[in-house]
């Protein structure tokens, strides 16, 4: 295998995922409306899946989770070699960052957690 | 078949169903997402398979053989010794890739069809093999999106890649009929270019039909066309195993039953 291929196709990879991820530009040669439905199979399997790690997000968020999950999604890009659960985590801090959700209260150790 | 032998109809452990794995009649093999396991702490119902004699495949979703990338050993090792500590006869991920550019997409992405994205793949597979202590198995997966100018159908790629790398394969009846949906992929000629001789088990699983678009969720039930497929193949080869694979949205322990006889009668109905 020649090192042409391999760099030939990472920029063919790399392109196909920025247009998917991150609302980059299309690539040539494909079929618009398949792109579109891939990229909107990929990001609700994201959103599952960080529903499911962070349900008290989802709880407090209710009918804004969605919008709101959408928009972090599109300017965070999931990076190689991250984890679901830091994605969950980072996605917690940038609404809590933007107001959408309480600030963290600090723990009181006579309060029995009932969560 | 060698190292593979018999494995019968199986179904894919998750956490969530762990006990009614356990208790399902005539469950011959699981399937364990690899990356979802820790060596050292496997889970209880697990071992409880293992010491019932059942065989435990890990099944990985992570190694992005398909990408320009280097292959992570780390992730190959990881899979090595999954398969050691459960004493599995081979381990199997998929003919995608995950990783590029330094973004994750989160689910697997179908190759270009091209003699160079091939020879990638063969590349990264090899480098794989040799860091694996058990054979590879490959499968072929749901893609919602073709790449253009595709030298080689689905079949001639898969074809390919066993020549060249003595991988065996590891075919999805839904994702086949995904992509005969999605894509126009001819489910026939596919089964009739694939080597079926290297066929190590096959994955049947549920889906559901959106606009128009066949979406391979794992989380529905298992439909009538999936099923007409695992019969095409069945009438071509005798699988040695078909394994039901449910992710999501569990239902109750009789309809993944039902589901689990469903496939074991239409292997006998072609057979």
């Amino acid at each position: 295998m020649t090192d042409v291929a391999r760099e030939r196709l990472a920029e063919a990879q790399s392109e196909l995922l920025a247009a998917l991820l991150a609302g980059g530009p299309s690539p040539a040669g494909f079929d618009e409306r398949l792109l579109r439905v891939e990229a909107r199979s990929l990001l609700a399997k994201r959103r599952g899946i960080v529903a499911m790690l962070a349900p008290e997000v989802v709880d407090v968020l209710t009918d804004r989770f969605r919008p709101l999950f959408d928009e972090y999604a599109l300017d965070h890009p999931r990076a190689s070699g991250s984890r679901a659960r830091e994605d969950a985590a980072a996605f917690t801090a940038w609404a809590r960052e933007r107001g959408e959700l309480p600030p963290v209260a600090p723990k009181r150790w006579w309060r029995r957690n009932t969560s | 078949m060698g190292v593979i032998d018999r494995l019968g109809v199986g179904i894919g452990w998750r956490a969530e169903i762990d006990l009614t794995v356990e208790r399902l009649p005539d469950v011959d093999f699981v399937e364990v997402v690899a990356e979802n396991l820790h060596v050292e702490h496997l889970p209880e119902s697990i071992l409880v398979l293992r010491e019932r004699g059942v065989p435990v495949l890990p099944h990985a979703v992570s190694l992005s053989l398909g990408s320009a990338d280097p292959v992570d050993v780390h992730r190959v090792e990881h899979l090595g010794s999954v398969a050691e500590a459960l004493g599995a006869p081979l381990v199997s991920d998929h003919v995608c890739f995950v990783r590029a550019g330094g973004l994750d997409s989160g689910h697997l992405m179908p190759v270009p069809r091209t003699r160079d994205a091939l020879d990638v793949l063969v590349a990264n597979v090899r480098t794989a093999q040799a860091n694996l202590p058990v054979p590879l198995a490959l499968e072929n997966i749901a893609a919602l999106l073709e790449w253009p100018d595709g030298e080689l159908t689905e079949g001639q790629f898969l074809a390919d890649l066993v020549e060249r790398t003595d991988c065996y394969l590891l075919i999805d009846v839904a994702n086949l009929h995904a992509n005969a949906r999605n894509l126009g992929t001819d489910p026939n000629r596919f089964l009739d270019e694939i080597p079926l001789e290297r066929l190590a088990y096959v994955h049947v699983a549920g889906g559901v039909e959106t606009d128009g678009v066949y979406h391979d969720t794992h989380a529905h039930a298992v439909r009538p066309e999936v099923l007409e497929l695992l019969g095409e193949l069945r009438s071509r080869v005798d699988p040695p195993g078909v394994l039901l694979e449910r992710d999501d949205n569990y239902p109750t322990d009789t309809e993944l039953a039902n589901e689990m006889a469903a496939i074991r009668a239409v292997l006998a109905r072609h057979g």
